[in-house]
Parts: C-alpha cells; sequence; structure tokens
C-alpha cells in the first residue's frame, strides 16, 4: 500500500523535542532511553526529555509517519531484547531535513542583522 | 521501589489506550532516568520535572483521544446518513420541545424578581387579584385598601418597608408633549415602592415621600423610554397628559426591571396618591364608614425587620387589621352583620418571585406540558437506545475484530458514547434552535393581552445542555453493555449464530413495549384534553353568542358623576341602535363573560334559609331589552323594558336556577326579593322568570341571579357594557361603535370593544394550549413508536432470513409468515398497552381539575388511543413483515 505523505514543510515548525528526537535517530535506531541519552548527550544536559514527553512525541511521530517501530532489536546481541526501537523513516528524514534548513535560514537572518556574530 | 511505584500511579492521568502501548516501556525508562537522578543528586529537579510533564501532557493525550473517537464517530454516522438524521431529527424534538416549555416554566414559576434581595420580599395580599372591588371580602383578603395599607406601613416594629401597587387591567389614553393619543399600562404605586423593590432608576429620580400630597410625577420603564424617547435624557421633565392632569417624567428604569408581578409589563408608573387624577369619579383612597364599604384593591408588599419571623409578623399585622375593621363596623346594623364583616384577615405569604397571575393560570397547565415534554424526550431517548442497540448487534462482528486488534473494552465503550454524544450535541443544538420556533408556535397560542413572559436565556441553555449530556449518556448505555459482553467468539457470530443476540433482541422488543406504555398515557391524555376543549366550544351559554359585539366604557373615569351616567347610558343607546347592521342593542354594567360582577346578601319573601348558598344572590343592572338582544329566553311573565323608571315601582326578573332554589313548586311571579347590605336595602317584585345564561365562568354550574332595572340601581354603576347584536361579522362593526361613542363624547375612556365569540375563545386559552400541545406530543411518541416498533422487527426479521427460509422450504405459506411475525408484534403491542393503561390509570387523575365534562377515566377516550396506537403499531409490524413473508428459501439457506 502507498502512503501518501503530506509536504514535509506543512510540519514546521516542529516542537523542540520531536527535532531532538529526529536528530537523534539520524545515526542510528535506537530505543526510547537510548534517545533520552543521546538528547542530553548532545545538549551537554541542557535538555533531558522525560518519559511522558519522550512517548507522547513517540506516539504523534508515530502517526505522521516520521518515524516507525521496528520489529526487530537492531542489535541481535543486545541484552535486553524487550526494548521497543524506533527509526527513522524517509519522510522522517526528508521533515528533519527541511527544519533544519529553516533553522539555519534564521539564523543567517539573525547573522545578518548584526545580532549575533557572523563568524564564530 | 517507591519512585516507581509513584510514577505508575501518575501514568494512570493517561488514557488507557496510551498507558497500554507505552506503559511499560515509560516506567522502564523512568527507572534508568531515577537512579541516573540519584546518582548524580538531582533528584528533586528530577522530580519536578517528570511530575509537571505528565500533567501538562496527560491532557493532550487525552483530547488526542477525544477527537480521535469523535472523528471515527463522525465517519461511521456519515455512513449512515438516514439512521443519523431519524436520530438527530427525532432527538432534537424532544430536546426542542423541552427546551421551549422550559423557557416558560421558568419565567412564569422559577425565576426571582429582578430586584434587590428577592428573598426577603413578602406580600399581605394574594398577589394574584386585580382590578378593584368595593364592599366587605370575608375570609383572607385578596387585596387590602388604601387606608389598611397605610395602617400596615405603620406597623414599623415588624416590617422595615412596605409598598402599595395597583396595575390598570385597561390601558390608559395619555399624550406625551402634547402628541397624538396614545394607549400606554400603567400602575399607581406608592412613593415608597421603588425604594422598596431597591432598583435604581437609569435615569433620573423614582417617587420620594417629600414628593408632597398630589404630586404629579411619573417614572417610566426602559420599554417605553427607548420606543418613545429612544433612550435619550430629554424624556426627563417630558409632560404627560391624562384626563385633565398633567404629570412629568422625573426618571426611566433599567432594562430588565417590569416592576413587581410577572407578566405585567407597565409602561409608566404614577404615585398612589394621584388616583382621584388618574382614575378619576371616585375617592379610592379613604373608606367611608358610613356606607360600611371598602374600595378593596391594592397589592401589599413588604420587607420584614430583619429576626422577625413571617408568623409573628401576620399576627401583629392582624391584631391591627383586626382593631381597624371593628372601628370601621362599629355601625353595622345587626350583630350577624357586624360578625359577617369581622370575618376577615390577613394572610403574609413569602413572594420572592412577585406577583403573578400568569402564574395561578398558567403555572400548573405549564407543568403538566412539561411532564408530558419529558415523556416524549424519555420516549425519543428509548426509542434512539433501541436503535443504537440494533447497531450494536449489527456491529458485533466490527466491535469483536477490533477488540482482537487490541482495543479494549474501554475503547469500544468510549467509542460509542462518543456516537451517542454526538448525536445528542446535534439534536442539542438543533433542537436549541428550534425551541425558539416551537416558542413562538406556543405563544401564538395565547392572546397578546396576556403577557406570557419567556426568553431563551442562560438557564435555558444549561437546561438543554443538561438534557443533551442525559440523552448523550442514556443512549450509549444499551450498546455499551452489549459491547461489554461480547468476547471473541462474536468473531464466529454470523448467519445461524444467532442465539447470543436473543437476549438483547428481547431486551430491545421490552423498550419497544415501554415506549408504547409510555405512548399510550400520552395519547390518552390527549383525547381526553381534545375531548375537553370540544366540549367547553359546545357549552350551552344559554344564550347566543353569535354576531355580538360587546363595548365597555369607563364613564366614571369619563369624568361623568351619578346623576349624569343614566342619562348617558340612554343616549349611548339611542347612538348604537340607530348604527346600521346593528339589528338590537341593551347594556348592563358588566356585559356577559367579560369579567367583574355584583353580588349581596338576599332575603327572598316566603323562603326559610337553610344554608348551602342560599344568604346572597348575584345580580345584574340591565337595560331595556337585554333579554331580547342577548336572546335568554323569557319562561314565565315579563321582561325588564322601557316602561321600568327610576319613579315606577322596583321589579327584576330571575332565572331559573333562582326559582328552582327559592321557589320550589312554587310560582315566583309577584313575590319579594329584598337586598341588603349594610343599611342598604331594596326590595322588588318578581315579575318574570328567565332562563339560566352563563355570565361568569364556562365550566362552573349556573349560579342562581336575578335582574334588576338599571334605572333601579342598588348602586349607579362606575361603566357600562354594552351587547350589541349585528346582522352579520360582528368585527368589522368595532370601529363603527367606536366612533359612534367617541361622537357622544370624545373623552369617554372605551375600554374595551370585542365580539363575544373571540373573548370566550381567548377564556379557553389554557385549554387549547393543553389540547393542541398534548396532540401534537401525541403525535410524536405514536411516530417514535412506530419507528421503534418498525426497527426492532426489521432486524429481528434480518436475523431470521435463515429460519424463515427453512420454514418456507418446509412448506410454510407467505400468510402464515405474517402471521408468525405479526402475532410476536401483537403480544408486544399488548404488553405495552397493558402497562401503558396502569400508568395512565395512575397519571391521569392529576389532570381532573383540567377536564370539562368527562371523566379522566373516561372510555371512548381509552379505546381511541388504544386503538390509534394498536392500528399505528401493527402497521408498523406489517412491513417486515411482508418482507418476511417474500424471502426466497434458496437464498435465504444460502444466506451466511
Amino acid at each position: 500500500m502507498k502512503v501518501e505523505y503530506p509536504s514535509p514543510d506543512s510540519l514546521l515548525p516542529l516542537p523542540a523535542a520531536t527535532f531532538h528526537i529526529l536528530v537523534a535517530l539520524a545515526d542510528r535506531d535506537r530505543h526510547g532511553y537510548s534517545i533520552m541519552q543521546d538528547v542530553a548527550a548532545r545538549t551537554s544536559g541542557k535538555v533531558q526529555l522525560s518519559a511522558a514527553t519522550l512517548y507522547s512525541s513517540i506516539r504523534r511521530m508515530l502517526e505522521q509517519g516520521l518515524v516507525e517501530e521496528l520489529r526487530d532489536s537492531p542489535d541481535p546481541d543486545s541484552q535486553d531484547q524487550r526494548r521497543r526501537y524506533y527509526g527513522l523513516t524517509a519522510f522522517g528524514r526528508k521533515v528533519a531535513a527541511a527544519e533544519a534548513q529553516r533553522l539555519t535560514a534564521m539564523l543567517s537572518q539573525a547573522r545578518e542583522t548584526g545580532l549575533i556574530p557572523k563568524k564564530i | 521501589m517507591l519512585p516507581i511505584h509513584l510514577f505508575r500511579l501518575l501514568l494512570l492521568c493517561f488514557p488507557a489506550s496510551f498507558r497500554r502501548e507505552y506503559g511499560e516501556e515509560m516506567v522502564r525508562d523512568f527507572t534508568e532516568q531515577w537512579l541516573e537522578a540519584r546518582r548524580s543528586r538531582t533528584r528533586p529537579a528530577f522530580w519536578l520535572r517528570s511530575i509537571s510533564d505528565v500533567f501538562t501532557i496527560a491532557p493532550r493525550e487525552h483530547y488526542h483521544v477525544i477527537r480521535q473517537d469523535v472523528r471515527y464517530a463522525l465517519r461511521t454516522l456519515r455512513a449512515q446518513p438516514n439512521f443519523t438524521a431519524v436520530a438527530v431529527l427525532s432527538l432534537a424534538l424532544g430536546i426542542g420541545a423541552n427546551a421551549a416549555i422550559f423557557s416558560l416554566v421558568h419565567k412564569v414559576l422559577l425565576e426571582l424578581l429582578p430586584v434587590r434581595d428577592p428573598e426577603s420580599l413578602i406580600l399581605l395580599t394574594d398577589g394574584v387579584s386585580s382590578g378593584f372591588s368595593t364592599g366587605s371580602i370575608s375570609g383572607e383578603r385578596p387585596l387590602l385598601t388604601h387606608e389598611e395599607f397605610v395602617l400596615m406601613r405603620g406597623q414599623s416594629g415588624v416590617f422595615a418597608q412596605t409598598m402599595a401597587t395597583y396595575h390598570s387591567r385597561e390601558p390608559l389614553q395619555v399624550r406625551v408633549k402634547g402628541g397624538e393619543a396614545e394607549e400606554v399600562s400603567a400602575s399607581l404605586v406608592s412613593s415608597e415602592y421603588f425604594d422598596t423593590l431597591g432598583v435604581p432608576p437609569a435615569i433620573g429620580r423614582t417617587f420620594t415621600a417629600d414628593d408632597g400630597a398630589k404630586p404629579a410625577l411619573a417614572v417610566i420603564s426602559n420599554k417605553y423610554w427607548q420606543k418613545r424617547f429612544g433612550g435619550s435624557d430629554r424624556a426627563l421633565g417630558a409632560p404627560i397628559a391624562l384626563r385633565r392632569a398633567t404629570f412629568t417624567i422625573v426618571g426611566a428604569m433599567p432594562a430588565g426591571f417590569f416592576g413587581d408581578t410577572v407578566g405585567q409589563h407597565p409602561d409608566i408608573w404614577f404615585p398612589l396618591a394621584m388616583q382621584p387624577e388618574v382614575l378619576p369619579g371616585r375617592d379610592w383612597l379613604h373608606d367611608d364608614p358610613a356606607t360600611l364599604a371598602k374600595t378593596i384593591w391594592l397589592q401589599v408588599f413588604a420587607r420584614l425587620k430583619p429576626g422577625v419571623p413571617i408568623e409573628q409578623a401576620q399576627a401583629q399585622a392582624n391584631t391591627v387589621f383586626q382593631q381597624s375593621l371593628s372601628a370601621f363596623y362599629a355601625s353595622a346594623p345587626t350583630s350577624e352583620m357586624r360578625r359577617e364583616f369581622l370575618d376577615q384577615r390577613l394572610r403574609l405569604r413569602p413572594a420572592p418571585m412577585g406577583g403573578s397571575a400568569v402564574r395561578e393560570n398558567f403555572g400548573e397547565p405549564l407543568l403538566a406540558m412539561l411532564a408530558a415534554a419529558g415523556l416524549v424526550f424519555l420516549i425519543a431517548c428509548a426509542n434512539l437506545g433501541n436503535l443504537m442497540l440494533t447497531r450494536a448487534m449489527a456491529r458485533t462482528r466490527e466491535m469483536a475484530v477490533r477488540q482482537a486488534l487490541g482495543a479494549g473494552r474501554g475503547d469500544l465503550a468510549r467509542q460509542w458514547l462518543s456516537e451517542s454524544m454526538l448525536i445528542a450535541v446535534g439534536a442539542g443544538i438543533i433542537g436549541l434552535l428550534s425551541a425558539s420556533l416551537l416558542r413562538a408556535a406556543l405563544l401564538r397560542l395565547v392572546p397578546s393581552s396576556l403577557h406570557l413572559p419567556s426568553s431563551l436565556d442562560m438557564p435555558v441553555v444549561l437546561f438543554t445542555v443538561a438534557l443533551t449530556v442525559l440523552a448523550g449518556l442514556v443512549l450509549g448505555i444499551l450498546p455499551i453493555l452489549r459491547t461489554m459482553k461480547t468476547s471473541h467468539a462474536g468473531l464466529r457470530e454470523q448467519g445461524r449464530g444467532v442465539t447470543s443476540s436473543a437476549g438483547w433482541l428481547r431486551a430491545g422488543r421490552l423498550v419497544v413495549a415501554g415506549q408504547v406504555a409510555l405512548s399510550l398515557p400520552l395519547l390518552i391524555g390527549a383525547a381526553l384534553l381534545a375531548r375537553t376543549l370540544d366540549n367547553l366550544r359546545h357549552v350551552d351559554f344559554g344564550f347566543a353568542t353569535g354576531n355580538l359585539l360587546m363595548a365597555r366604557v369607563d364613564v366614571m373615569s369619563g369624568g361623568y358623576e351619578e346623576p349624569a351616567r343614566q342619562p348617558l347610558f340612554e343616549r349611548l343607546h339611542e347612538r348604537l341602535r340607530a348604527l346600521p347592521g346593528v339589528a338590537s342593542v341593551s347594556y348592563s354594567p358588566h356585559g356577559m363573560l367579560m369579567g367583574g360582577d355584583s353580588g349581596d346578601e338576599i332575603e327572598v319573601e316566603g323562603y326559610v334559609r337553610r344554608g348551602g348558598g342560599d344568604e346572597g344572590s348575584r345580580y345584574d343592572l340591565v337595560g331595556p331589552g337585554f333579554f331580547s338582544t342577548l336572546g335568554i329566553p323569557l319562561r314565565q311573565g315579563r321582561a325588564i323594558d322601557a316602561r321600568d323608571r327610576a319613579t315606577t315601582a322596583k321589579v327584576c326578573v330571575i332565572n331559573e336556577a333562582f326559582a328552582k332554589k327559592f321557589f320550589a313548586g312554587r310560582n315566583p311571579i309577584g313575590h319579594h326579593v329584598t337586598q341588603v347590605f349594610g343599611h342598604q336595602r331594596n326590595t322588588f317584585e318578581i315579575v318574570g322568570v328567565a332562563g339560566n345564561a352563563r355570565k361568569r365562568s364556562l365550566r362552573r354550574e349556573i349560579e342562581h341571579r336575578f335582574y334588576i332595572p338599571i334605572s333601579q340601581p342598588v348602586d349607579v354603576p362606575e361603566r357600562v357594557t354594552f351587547a350589541i347584536r349585528t346582522a352579520g361579522d360582528p368585527a368589522p362593526m368595532a370601529n363603527a361603535v367606536r366612533a359612534a361613542i367617541l361622537a357622544e363624547d370624545p373623552h369617554l375612556p372605551i375600554s374595551q370593544i370585542v365580539p363575544l365569540a373571540s373573548r370566550i375563545e381567548e377564556g379557553m386559552v389554557q385549554e387549547r394550549m393543553l389540547a393542541t400541545l398534548s396532540l401534537a406530543f401525541g403525535a410524536v411518541a405514536l411516530l417514535l413508536a412506530a419507528i421503534g416498533l418498525y426497527g426492532v422487527l426489521s432486524y429481528g426479521v434480518g436475523r431470521r432470513t435463515n429460519e424463515i427460509g427453512i420454514r418456507k422450504a418446509l412448506g410454510a405459506r407467505e400468510t402464515a409468515v405474517v402471521a408468525l411475525i405479526m402475532r410476536e408484534s401483537s403480544w408486544l403491542l399488548a404488553g405495552g398497552l397493558a402497562a401503558g393503561f396502569s400508568l395512565a390509570f395512575a397519571a391521569l387523575r392529576s389532570i381532573e381539575s383540567r377536564l370539562f365534562g368527562l371523566s379522566p377515566l373516561d372510555p371512548g377516550a381509552y379505546a381511541a388511543a388504544a386503538l390509534v396506537l394498536a392500528a399505528v403499531g401493527l402497521l408498523a409490524a406489517w412491513l417486515p413483515a411482508r418482507r418476511a413473508s417474500r424471502i426466497d428459501p434458496v437464498a435465504a439457506i444460502r444466506y451466511e
């Protein structure tokens, strides 16, 4: 069955938690706690996703087709086979990229106006 | 671990489906996070974040689930437009009817008077009576005289504030700023009136005790202020000419204020002290002990002093009231008469809703109509509940599949509830919109002069919302119960496996029988009330009511002193008689069935009192040609005619009831009747006996009465009512009659010109309202019962296609199949009717006082209602029966 997705732009701007989760899943599939850890690590602990925020976002992202639940654990040797793993869909990747571009554009606008230094 | 348990508790804030899907993962991740927080000693911040996240996100998840349910329900309902339309519309009818009637009930029976602290208002009078009477009234006092009001106002030991009011039933003619004459509704109020009610004016001021003895001031209502002055300040100081006096507007009241009595809407309030100018011709402010007659005309309100119980105030008020009566009637001629005069007392009653004649007249019918509308609502709910149940049975497989795919019973129950709530909300919205139409139709049954108040305001909206929610819940119950019992076995249930549905089908049939049972009392009630209306329309008046125009002239207010009135009557009589199209004219003070009457103690020659209402009689003063004009037959002797003058011997004509009561077996002609009031005694010789004619009420027995010539009056009448017999339709004659009266004197106040037939029809407004509405409700109930029966039987036939096919294959004829289905429905109907009869038997006694000419157990009404219900029920059953009989056995057996 061919699923029709809306244009990625129609979902923008993404909620912060959604964008963080998409970024966490960009390099590999992860389970919930791994997503939490990755987000915390990449933001130096500034963003701490709670279980409620994470699974509410995942529920919505699954419905929007941004992520999918994997049938099997990506790591057959993992001790925790009961964990549920999530991966990025092609559509999710497109949406994440579109959001990143939007943020970049905003950033360069901020630079143009001299709000932040042009070169770091 | 305690934190984990706590988190599990917090998870209960989420919808069950969310918990099922993610609960375990969340607990696992929470545990890891918590261990880490413990290691890094950031537990308080971690808890804070977790808890606040749960409380912000859980409601969003609930919203999401509800939105999904609603979307799914909308899709399902859209897929079955016929069912949805029938469901929404029939429920909308039930809700709309209730909302419309509730809007009236709320205004008439429930709403507090829009004044300061309405709960502390009390009435010293009955709050219902209007008009004025002279003489005395024994028993509880409906109204007070002005002097009695002043006496009560002085009882500052028990009353903190007191006020008196009189509303003129008939409109007054005024000229504002010298403009055209216009009719206004007016009240006379004491100077404390607005202060006691505690409502400040929108502009200007109200009356005060410092206004002087003759304050020619006026306060106008908000409506009149807007209509006449566009809400401008220029209204203040504007002159209002009324009769020979000119009043100055000093204030206008705020919107929403209508005075002290529901159903009255005065445009102008005048000071009570100005009675001789507003209603001239007699001093209503003082009672004359010499005549022993009091002018009883004021409604009196008060506020109790803090801490004074109403019983204490009543005792105190009655003590001074009795003292004043003793003094007033000190000169009564006999001790018996004096005792009768002193038999008067006050009853104090709480008046948080103010006074209301509308409440008295319409309260009971409105509640009866609300009960009937409630019944229709109940029937509509039962009907839809049944249709929903039928759908639940038809969707057993769908529900079982959804359960197998992981939906919990709670999810399925919520799904049904969403569907029923959606139907209810749709019905609620349409119901509320249609309520305004229904209300308008309802009010059209009431003559506009009655001012039946109603509005679709907040309480009505809340009432509708409550009904809507109730309907949503009730409709959802049966399918939810049914779904709770469904298991995965439902997946196997098809074709022949009908047994598990049999119990539910039985439940559905019970509901249909219940509907029939509830519809029957409605139909019987409708039949009883319709026949009551018919009986009233065919009541024997004792005279011809058609082609009769009644015109009432208030000669006293027109400024005619007593000696000038008799000649005026005669001149007006001549003028009216000369009008083309007038067959004959006569007159009396009150006319027939127009309100107003006279009565006094009597002594009848040769009759010894036995009790039972023979101590007094009602009487009329009549002009020449009275009996022939009205068509009251003369049984014996002669009528009153032009030969009876003030100077000739005093004569009277009695009615048949009078002859029967006082002259059983004797010839009354030549005997004498004496009227007695205080020192007044007038003796009349009986010269004729007339047929009984209805003067007061359509319902009550015609009371004994005697007629005396208006030229030989007991008291000179203050007003006169002409009875004009016309050759054709009397209504178009009204203008000519008005012109003829005003040609005599352009200042004569004509209070009413109305064809008697329309007046009689107006008098039947409650009956007409009840009969029309109960017929409408009965028809709706009948329709709903038919839909319910058809729905359940249709579904039953559908489920039994297979069985019927086998029967036919084995040789059953079409007629046998029809008989099979019809037999079942007959049992259903018979059970419903039996229960309905018991219900009707118990419930319909309550409308006994509303019936006329038949008993609440009238067999004709019972039989007619049952027959109609049975016929419609059998028709509804015949359609599916016929379909069943045409089932093709081969196709049916293949049907799975």
